[in-house]
């Protein structure tokens, strides 16, 4: 809690998005129950800081100053979607339980929780219901309040969302898809979907969580997600922010990883005005490793933040994380990655990079992968690069008799294609690449060597 | 169909070619031989039209046309191919994808019908039958861990594909192994034909063994010194290159 942020809150320079915030949380209503108690204590963290600015080394390069106009509206009832609209913007070809979310609220009748192959599914709200005392479950153990203010702000209006327990020593195939819907609600409109999926002993679940927007109202999405690993469990999790052009997104992703657990995280960006997603992942037994992909396409005047912490607890874990950002037009990409191996992590190794294409001189990366190591038997790296297209690679397909424009995308295609084939959920992958290939993608042999399985 | 007339260019305000002039005809083979930096490539790369060769004077036609009036991909397409010295790998594009899109773009230009994915693929197989190279090569990225020798196959395999009327070969035997040239050259002779033209560049007289030029030409001091038939090969093997340029001096 820097001075900076309690200098932003002197009065007379209040902000719309607090006071809203403010009121919407006393309409809350309190009890004495398990989520009023976290509603609160993220509520008091979140007062206590306000909203970050630039002062803040975390927020150095994103400023929520456009955020912080808009008086935000708690998510009412909102007016659903046709199957049909739904359809048209899902993930095509994925085999999951597919379960939809209006402005953070689960909307049963587009869901479905029925074929989950033994895995819990439960409604936030209603699992919160069924638990007096904050001892009994872990919501709030894996994201804490005191290092990230939107996840504290995101605790206080604690509700929605859903708790998912997988079935131990189970490798669930069918996936769990999480559709998050972001509609117009009149005003802006403030949603805090909080996930939480609790990865038992030795079971392994590909969960797919896509934010998706209708209409151009500037709404916040504010959404939280905790992975808990047991041991030997293993997560893949994908992540596709595709918001509309005005919507604020901001997101944390916060996992804790027991003996031999493993966790991939795929992370793509390809929407809103603003978005920023924090990653913190605790390798807290030997064994444990990680895998970061992430991929974000900016243009427009849009900014992406994304910021990624690894904590390297023990010996004999592994994190290795690849990031690609393609950044045109006057858009802003800020890049954050940092690996944390503390004392006795022995052996361990921790791999980073993070490569940057520039299309337009208007357009701004800031990168930063930092490593701070108290072991010293580790093997790590990092680096980061921000670059324009290949002169030669580009001179090689126009002497192959191919036009200038396409030339270029196919390059661009083929940076972010680094990381897309890092992605091994076919449906997905196939619609990242469709999304990347542009005006590739009518080609019918590109799709078809695409699509394939690698 | 090719004629260079006093050509002058620099790169980076450096005069590499200093008044050099060529001139082929369809179905001839002209080998360029040279020393190190002589301008050899440079030559190659700007007749492809690189940017950053800077022409100051001089004229290059080709079948007629002002060829440095041409975009690098229109020369592409009117049918002027480059076997680079060094193909760059460009990793996430598909060697097939490539292909296909640079076959296509040169068959639009010559009003022909673009081919789908099958007669496609019907056309590159058998190409890459002659070429000795294995289907697989199709799926990976353009040139991605390919080896030096297999860089240089695939360089022919586009060129066997694409069927230039003029095609300009950068040392595309440097790095080959003994069976590998053979099969290089194979792909080279399969199309030569009354109406193409080829130009090749080399350090080794061996390639002109399988390969058999019309004329050899002495690159030197970015212009040519010499020209004479294949036994100027033979003699430039067993003598160097001091006594061609000191003879040019002279
Ligand atoms: N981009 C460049 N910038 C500066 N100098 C260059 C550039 N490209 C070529 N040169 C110089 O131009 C000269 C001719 O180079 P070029 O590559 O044409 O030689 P070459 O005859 O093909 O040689 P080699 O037989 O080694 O392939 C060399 O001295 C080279 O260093
Ligand atoms: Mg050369």
């Amino acid at each position: 809690m820097s001075s900076a942020i309690q200098k932003s809150k002197r009065p007379g320079r209040r902000e719309a998005a607090l006071d809203a915030f403010s009121a919407a949380w006393s309409d809350l209503g309190a009890g004495n129950d398990a989520a009023t108690a976290l509603r609160r204590a993220g509520f008091e963290a979140f007062t206590g800081t306000g909203l970050p600015t630039t002062r803040d080394e975390a927020w150095k390069y994103t400023s929520l100053r456009k955020l912080a106009r808009h008086a935000f509206r708690p998510a009412g009832p909102a007016e659903a979607p046709s199957p049909k609209q739904v359809a048209a913007v899902s993930v095509d070809g994925l085999d999951a339980a597919c379960i939809v979310f209006l402005n953070g609220r689960l909307e049963p009748g587009l869901s479905d929780l029925t074929n989950m192959d033994g895995i819990i599914a439960r409604p936030m709200a209603s699992y919160l219901d069924d638990h007096e005392s904050s001892d009994a479950h872990p919501i709030g153990t894996v994201a804490a309040i005191g290092q990230h203010p939107f996840v504290a702000l995101n605790q206080a209006f604690l509700r929605d969302g859903i708790v998912i327990r997988t079935v131990p020593g189970r490798a669930h195939d069918r996936s769990v898809y999480l559709l998050f819907l972001s509609v117009p609600g009149g005003e802006p409109v403030a949603a805090h979907p909080r996930v939480f999926v609790d990865a038992t002993d030795g079971s392994q679940l590909t969960v797919v969580e896509h934010y998706v927007g209708f209409g151009n109202t500037a709404n916040l999405t504010n959404a939280v997600t905790e992975i808990s690993l047991g041991p030997a469990a293993r997560v893949d999790h994908y992540r596709l922010q595709e918001e509309t052009a005005n919507t604020f997104h901001i997101g944390g992703l916060h996992a804790k990883l027991l003996r031999d657990a493993q966790l991939a995280t795929h992370n793509v960006h390809l929407g809103g005005t603003l978005a920023r997603l924090d990653i913190g992942i605790h390798l807290l037994d030997s064994g444990a490793e990680t895998v970061m992909n992430g991929l974000y396409c900016v243009d427009g005047r849009r900014h992406v933040d994304n910021q990624t912490r690894v904590d390297h607890f023990a010996p004999h874990t592994l994190s290795n994380e690849v990031y690609r950002g393609i950044v045109g037009d006057h858009g802003r990409a800020v890049f954050n990655g940092k690996a944390i191996v503390h004392p006795d992590a022995q052996k361990i190794e921790a791999h980073q990079s993070n490569d940057n294409l520039l299309l337009s001189p208007e357009a701004e990366i800031d990168t930063k992968p930092e490593l701070e190591i108290y072991a010293d038997d580790v093997k790590c790296s990092h680096g980061a690069t921000v670059g324009q297209l290949d002169a030669d690679a580009l001179f090689y397909l126009l002497s192959r008799g191919i036009a200038p424009d396409i030339a270029h995308d196919l390059l661009t295609f083929a940076f972010a294609e680094i990381v897309a084939k890092r992605m091994p959920l076919a449906a997905f992958r196939r619609r990242l690449e469709r999304h990347l290939a542009g005006v590739l993608a009518d080609d019918r042999l590109i799709q078809e060597n695409l699509g394939a399985e690698r | 169909m090719l004629s260079i007339q006093d050509l002058h260019a620099r790169v980076d305000e450096r005069p590499i070619l200093n008044g050099l002039s060529l001139d082929v005809n369809p179905g001839e083979v002209h080998a360029i031989m040279g020393p190190n930096g002589s301008g050899k490539s440079t030559l190659a790369n700007v007749l492809a039209g690189r940017d950053g060769y800077e022409v100051t004077s001089g004229s290059v036609t080709y079948v007629g046309k002002d060829l440095l009036d041409m975009a690098p991909e229109e020369r592409a397409r009117e049918g002027v191919f480059l076997a680079f010295q060094y193909p760059v790998e460009i990793p996430g594009v598909n060697n097939a994808y490539l292909l296909k899109a640079a076959l296509n773009a040169v068959r639009t230009h010559r009003g022909e019908a673009e081919l789908d994915a099958f007669e496609f693929l019907a056309v590159v197989k058998e190409k890459m039958g002659l070429m000795h190279m294995d289907e697989s090569f199709l799926n990976r990225g353009v040139n991605e861990g390919f080896s030096g020798g297999e860089k240089k196959r695939n360089e022919i395999l586009q060129m066997a594909v694409l069927e230039p009327r003029l095609a300009v070969l950068d040392e595309t035997d440097s790095g080959l192994d003994i069976d590998a040239l053979k099969v290089v050259a194979a792909g080279v002779n399969s199309l030569r034909s009354p109406d193409r033209a080829i130009i090749l560049v080399t350090h080794y007289q061996r390639l002109l063994d399988y390969i058999e030029p019309d004329f050899v030409h002495v690159l030197s001091g970015g212009k040519i010194v010499r020209t004479g038939d294949k036994t100027l090969a033979l003699e430039l093997e067993e003598r160097g290159y001091d006594w061609v340029q000191e003879a040019a001096n002279a």
